[in-house]
């Protein structure tokens, strides 16, 4: 049991024998093996992995730990294995069968790299495998080399530094200029300056004041957040710090969804750890400033991601949005101020204040800067979470970091931007990936999820899926999206079934527009977006469906044998 | 402080197959045992109590499966608010289950994933041959299941489900069938498996 810190220096002191501590770790004669779980591999038994492991090594020298996945779930549960004198090896699709096999030396052709700069017998870096290639890890870097539940693991990798650099360096103006400068935007999906936030957050002179977090993440197709949490909790936790210090908030806030039950441990984990340094409570660090943390749940409703409505589910009601203005940061959590963020933003955070926001805005495109958490579905060979610098096209995305499509699938489209917005074909992949440049043809980056589809998926069929969970997941507080969008589903239904005409079509248009004019959020301002997309993008499926009472993909429920007919011809 | 309201309380309260939450399936929840939960969740002022009360309800939805309307009222109780309040947060968030769990209980991912590999045929195939909808059971209270409209997290094995305590991915009709019809056979249920997932202090403190 540490004391607390109570000056920079009891931190600094803190700090360097962490990093002793850590060096002696990985340059020291003992076996390190390091098993990757997280919400995916656990699924495909990668806590049974680590009982064999520690089963194996019980009575030994060896150390084995639990860190978190790095984001290639095509080759999980993978695990990673430092012999003394050689770098550290990560091997793939290790199976609880495989362990000792795996510790003999016998699985050489499942290592899928070196975790290093360099090759080490005939295995090539990590680094210079296609999925990591093209990636630059920020947020991610300490993804599967950290154990996430040990505070001094992440202090030795320095975290935490940023902070005291905050604490200590700097002003509030000067830390918030820092951020500004990195042209940093909200990487929730709105795309807002994070610096004019947090300068009109620390203008706010109502007290107390608030900084939340949002890690709700509840689009059915994103999972960057929720890793965060497992793979690196004390980012998120500096960054909030960070934002609490420089805008004047005495309490934040971290409101993550409760389908992430790993998540939630591991961040409660690193709150409590930082509490017991007294990084975090009274005092921080012996400069008299005081800030809590408090970390609340949701209960899987998708509207709670939307701010407000975000804020009423942490006051204990039913998250449903308000009209806007007052804007959170002057109404917010408890009509006090209230500073919103995203979590990847906030993570992003602490690596700006310590090499300067010029470094980040370098990073990206000119409008877009630094880099972005991507994660991918569908029929595609690497499946995982990349973060790669703004401005990458979707085709190196799609072609090269994620492999391409499986045998037997060909590329249809790629939905972008969750449940807001439409999808992309076959020839309009050259988009750069970033805020602003795929607006132009219906696409968003939102929260950085694609889907890719395949000939089985029927473009109105999925317009039918998007468009159902918009309406399930309506707060039913304004009218236009609570009886709109079960409308459009009704419509498509009949498409479906065979007896739409070429009415509905302009029937569907027209009460998208009511939808999108008259709707009170965010959310429901764009819940017609991917129906409207679909029906740009693939015309001519709506179409056939109509006219010809045909299905190409065979996925709806109009005629089968028919179509099955028409595919053989 | 809001107060509960003292006449619905004591009405339903009286009745002794609710005070033991009993129902057709026979599921119970230990009142006693709420009120040991519910003291994790101190607070120290009006702002805490409201913040702790969807954690409470979930906390209490994960060990029991569900949460029934005198555990509802006990949970108002504890946080000086009233059960048509507490009502409304259960039926709001998708999470929450006002109705038992059956022995086993599936989550059938239906995130966009597992929807452009098929889960759609999956959630009819549960209707068609086991005629369980969503967030429905089967009738001989074997089987719960809850489609996710969110996602599970596994998307390069969609489609997926999460049976008790196993992911089965890949899913086809046929693996479906395999995988519920092996955990029937196993007898055992989803309590079996249960571990709390959230741990520790609330508010940490």
């Amino acid at each position: 049991m540490t004391d607390k810190l109570t000056s920079r220096e009891a931190f600094a002191q803190f700090q360097r024998s962490a990093s002793e501590r850590w060096d002696a770790l990985w340059q020291g004669e003992k076996l390190v093996v390091s098993v990757q779980v997280d919400s995916s591999s656990v699924a495909k038994g990668a806590l049974q992995v680590l009982a064999a492991c520690r089963e194996v090594f019980r009575g030994t020298d060896a150390i084995v730990r639990e860190v978190s996945g790095n984001g290639a779930m095509w080759m999980e549960p993978a695990v990673e294995i430092k012999r003394p004198g050689e770098p550290p090896i990560v091997y793939g699709w290790i199976e609880p069968g495989d362990v000792t096999s795996l510790l003999a030396g016998e699985l050489r052709d499942r290592a899928v790299g070196v975790r290093g700069p360099n090759g080490f017998a005939g295995i090539p870096p990590l680094s210079e495998h296609p999925f990591f290639q093209h990636q630059h890890r920020i947020v991610m870097e300490e993804f599967g080399v950290i154990e996430p539940d040990s505070i001094e693991d992440a202090i030795a990798r320095g975290a935490y530094g940023a902070l005291a650099k905050v604490l200590f360096e700097m002003t509030a103006e000067e830390a918030i200029a820092e951020v500004t400068a990195s042209g940093l935007r909200g990487r929730g999906g709105a795309g807002f300056p994070a610096g004019i936030k947090w300068e009109s957050g620390r203008k706010a002179r109502n007290r107390p004041k608030f900084v939340v977090v949002n890690s709700h993440e509840g689009e059915p197709n994103v999972y960057k957040d929720r890793r965060i949490h497992e793979g690196d909790p004390h980012k998120i936790l500096e960054g909030m710090l960070i934002s609490s210090v420089v805008c004047g908030a005495d309490r934040a806030y971290n409101y993550i969804g409760g389908e992430y039950p790993l998540g939630i441990r591991r961040f409660r984990k690193a709150v409590a750890d930082a509490e017991q340094l007294g990084l975090i409570g009274e005092n921080i660090l012996g400069t008299g400033r005081d800030v809590e943390v408090r970390v609340g749940t949701g209960g899987g409703a998708y509207i709670c991601g939307e701010g407000s409505a975000l804020m009423y589910s942490v006051m204990g009601v039913r998250g449903q949005p308000r009209t806007k203005p007052p804007r959170s940061v002057e109404e917010g959590l408890w009509k006090r101020p209230t500073i919103l963020n995203n979590t990847e933003t906030l993570a992003a955070v602490p690596a700006i204040i310590n090499n300067g926001g010029e470094w980040f805005s370098q990073i990206g495109t000119a409008t877009s800067a630094g880099t972005k958490m991507m994660t991918v579905q569908g029929p595609l060979k690497h499946v995982g979470l990349v973060e790669t610098p703004m401005g990458v096209t979707l085709r190196t995305l799609i072609d090269g970091v994620w492999g391409g499509m499986r045998e037997g699938h060909q590329f249809r489209g790629v939905q972008t931007g969750g449940v807001s917005a439409g999808p992309l074909t076959a020839e309009q992949l050259d988009y750069a990936v970033d805020f602003d440049s795929m607006t132009e043809v219906g696409g968003m980056l939102g929260s950085g999820g694609f889907v890719v589809f395949d000939q089985h998926v029927c473009p109105v069929d999925f317009a039918r899926y998007l468009t159902a969970f918009n309406r399930v997941e309506s707060c039913a507080k304004c009218t236009p999206c609570h009886r709109g969008n079960p409308a459009l589903v009704e419509i498509l239904d009949r498409i479906r079934l065979g007896g739409g005409s070429r009415e509905d079509l302009s029937l569907m248009e027209r009460t998208s527009k009511h939808i999108i004019d008259l709707s009170l959020c965010g959310l429901g301002q764009v819940a017609p977006m991917p129906l409207l997309g679909m029906m740009k993008m693939y015309p001519q499926d709506f179409l056939d469906h109509i006219e010809n009472h045909v299905c190409a993909a065979g996925a709806c429920p109009i005629a089968t044998p028919v179509v099955l007919a028409t595919a053989a011809d | 402080m809001e107060q509960s309201s003292p006449s619905v309380v004591g009405q339903i309260a009286s009745d002794p197959a609710l005070e033991n939450g009993a129902h057709p399936t026979g599921d119970a929840i230990d009142l006693a045992e709420v009120r040991q939960i519910l003291a994790q969740f101190h607070y120290r002022d009006f702002q805490e109590a409201q913040e702790l009360i969807l954690s409470a309800l979930q906390e209490i939805n994960e060990h029991y499966g569900w949460v029934s309307l005198p555990a509802a009222e006990v949970v108002a109780a504890h946080f000086g608010t009233t059960a048509s309040r507490i009502y409304g947060l259960l039926t709001f968030y998708a999470d929450f289950r006002t109705e038992p769990r059956g022995k086993h209980f599936m989550l059938l991912c239906h995130g966009m994933a597992c929807y452009v590999m098929g889960s759609q045929r999956l959630i009819q195939h549960l209707e068609d041959d086991w005629g369980v909808a969503d967030a429905g059971t089967t009738a001989d209270g074997e089987l719960t299941v809850q489609v996710v409209n969110g996602c599970l997290g596994v998307c390069d094995r969609a489609p997926i489900c999460k049976l008790d305590a196993d992911y089965i991915g890949d899913l086809t009709a046929e693996k479906l069938n395999d995988a519920i019809r092996t955990a029937i056979a196993g007898g055992g249920s989803w309590r079996d498996a249960h571990h709390p997932v959230v741990t520790g202090s609330f508010h940490d403190r």
